[in-house]
């Protein structure tokens, strides 16, 4: 019976007989509620139960039985269960954080642009350092590579914010776990300096190079869990005689870093530029590297300044909502803005 | 090619290399001084003080760590001719006689400045590998190159482009080979790389779009934006803006910190004196 493949406990196996499921397949095409329902158990073991009988069920396509599933392949149901575990990366700016819906999403593409001085390389650090932050604080205590083409990555900027996490840390801890000391903050700045693997490329083709390399890196370093590269454009700007062999080259490059944030439940962060596009006999401002280039990530957000203050909206995302938010740029690091007027606008 | 990650401890010994521009209180808030390998705008308008820091900058940069110095020879890169020569020497005699004792080698000063006068964007690019053979030459000898200074970058793209789309973008390419060719060499060899640039006056009802820590810059009374655009301000790291304001024989010189990945907005006042350039303390 297949049923008693699952690896359950035999109790609830003879629940799941009893109630009538005698196939993986009627399981796995049940919602968690009827399931939990049905055979009495809390919809956390319910949703246990269905995603071992989706994964068994998948396994048995080549039998030609009543599959809906192709080789490799998902159902939906089984991604929207999937995305509830996903994970997202603080930006330390809680304005931002809501636009976001929780931070800078693992397993997703994210591309950040801005004019000089805006705040780009300031959101990196923040994002390298706050993948770090232990599971204990809601973090996700992962790793992270820092690609610099830039020269922008000046160490003692990511001294400073990683001391300032540490710190706002400890405050936590102090307010939540008052009576629990097993909660004191264990964390030093050298350590999450250790845990930051940096990259400095000069050319186009290195930077080929390393985005290549990076599946080998990540296999063998499975707790990276964000990739930041500053900027991706910049080695591109330069003359290509042949813009047909730039284009194929973004292209190729913006898939491999899709297939890394898929395959391996991380975030990717292009940071870029921005141009001026000469369009209906006047210059407009726009992200760098094209328009072929806007479809290789898959959430977009461009910064600028609203006055003195410092804004972030968002330009493309499948599931975010096109809205903007104000954050600043301190010494500790990217913090809310403090203007009294600060609201969340929904566009 | 691999490249093995560096791991950030790595570099926190070697600490962000700073040279000091001359003067302690300008120091201070450029966190220790003009870092290595990374590029560094100053941009004013003409008779700011650029030539001047610069100058003071390829004197102090001979001096030894312990004074900020990076005990290290500079190649100058001038486009305007005539090049200060009087001024520099005069510079380089109060630097002797302010640290009798520190420099390294007992040679003039002005034996570790190498001059070079280039005319256009062009021969810049080809300059470029000449650049890394002299920097490697120089590598094994008493007082490497660790400063370059392009003094002014402004001056070589004024003049032979249009403002048509075509000249636009060919220029724009400029900036980021120039750029990227510098960054190359800053990061392998370590150095400072200072760009000088100039100001074209703000046009009313232009569409402008603001850079950095200040919404406006002002020199001389009226509204100024550094010259060449947003790409070029791509392609530094950090940007330092000189103004000046003169009424009658008094000149107030202000230098301000328009952007810079390591450090707060900052502004401060100095004076321009035959011994050089130097901040003046907030009263």
């Amino acid at each position: 019976m297949e049923i008693g493949m699952l690896p359950i406990s035999a109790s609830k196996r003879g629940k799941l007989l009893a109630a009538g499921y005698t196939t993986l397949h009627s399981i796995a095409t049940t919602s968690i509620t009827h399931l939990a329902t049905d055979i009495e158990v809390s919809e956390s073991e319910a949703l246990e139960i269905l995603n071992f009988a989706t994964r068994n069920s998948a396994l048995e396509r080549s039998s030609g039985s009543n599959t809906n599933v192709i080789q490799g392949g998902q159902t939906a149901w089984d991604m929207l269960n999937e995305e509830r575990f996903s994970s997202s990366i603080t930006t330390s700016c809680a304005d931002l954080d809501n636009i976001l819906g929780g931070g800078i999403n693992c397993k997703e593409v994210t591309e950040i642009g801005g004019v000089p001085g805006i705040g780009k390389t300031q959101i990196g650090i923040q994002l390298a350092v706050n993948v770090q932050i232990p599971l204990d604080y809601g973090g996700l205590g992962g790793k992270a590579i820092y690609i610099d083409t830039e020269g922008s990555f000046m160490v003692e900027r990511v001294l400073q914010i990683a001391e300032a996490c540490i710190e706002d840390m400890s405050e936590y801890s102090h307010h939540f776990h008052k009576d629990n000391q097993a909660y004191g903050v264990k964390m030093h700045p050298n350590s999450i300096l250790e845990n930051i693997f940096y990259f400095r490329v000069c050319s186009y083709t290195e930077q080929i190079a390393l985005v290549n390399y990076l599946d080998k890196f990540v296999t063998e370093h499975k707790d990276v869990k964000i990739i930041i590269i500053d900027s991706v454009t910049f080695h591109f700007r330069q003359d290509f005689e042949d813009m047909a062999l730039r284009t194929r080259l973004l292209g190729e490059m913006s898939l491999k870093l899709m297939k890394l944030a898929k395959n391996f439940s991380l975030a990717v962060v292009m940071l870029n530029q921005v141009t001026t596009k000469h369009v209906e006999g006047s210059f407009q401002l726009t992200l760098a590297l094209g328009d072929s280039w806007s479809h290789s990530c898959t959430n977009r957000i461009i910064l600028y300044w609203n006055g003195d203050e410092r804004h972030a909206y968002i330009d493309k995302s499948p599931s975010l909502k096109s809205a903007s938010a104000p954050y600043s740029v301190t010494s500790r690091g990217i913090r809310n803005s403090t203007s009294s007027s600060k609201r969340i606008k929904m566009v | 090619m691999k490249r093995e990650a560096q791991n950030l401890l790595q570099k926190v010994d070697e600490k962000s290399e700073k040279c000091t521009v001359g003067c302690p209180i300008l120091d201070r808030n450029l966190n220790g001084g003009i870092p290595t390998k990374s590029i560094t705008e100053v941009v004013g308008e003409s008779g700011s003080g650029k030539t001047q820091i610069c100058l003071q900058l390829v004197l102090s940069a001979q001096l030894p760590p312990s004074h900020g110095g990076l005990n290290g020879s500079s190649l100058y890169i001038y486009t305007e001719y005539p090049f200060p020569i009087r001024r520099l020497k005069q510079l380089s005699l109060s630097l002797l006689s302010s640290h009798p004792n520190h420099l390294l080698s007992s040679s003039d000063p002005l034996s570790r400045i190498i001059l070079r006068g280039i005319s256009s964007a062009e021969n810049f690019v080809e300059l470029l590998p000449d650049i890394e053979l002299c920097l490697r030459y120089w590598k094994s000898r008493l007082l490497p190159i660790r400063v370059i200074v392009v003094d002014s970058i402004a001056a070589l793209f004024r003049s032979e482009f249009g403002n048509c789309c075509f000249d636009l973008k060919r220029r724009s390419s400029l900036f980021f080979k120039i750029s990227g060719g510098l960054k190359s060499l800053a990061e392998r060899f370590g150095l400072v790389v200072v760009v000088t640039n100039q100001v074209v006056d703000f046009i009313e009802g232009n569409e402008s779009v603001r850079i950095g820590n200040f919404s406006e810059l002002c020199s001389s009374g009226r509204r100024v934006c550094p010259a060449l655009g947003i790409s070029w301000a791509n392609c530094v790291n950090s940007r330092i803006f000189l103004s000046k304001d003169q009424t009658g024989i008094k000149i107030t010189r202000f230098s301000s910190l328009v952007f810079a990945p390591h450090l707060p907005l900052s502004s401060s006042q100095f004076v321009i004196t035959e011994k050089g350039l130097f901040g003046v303390e907030n009263v």
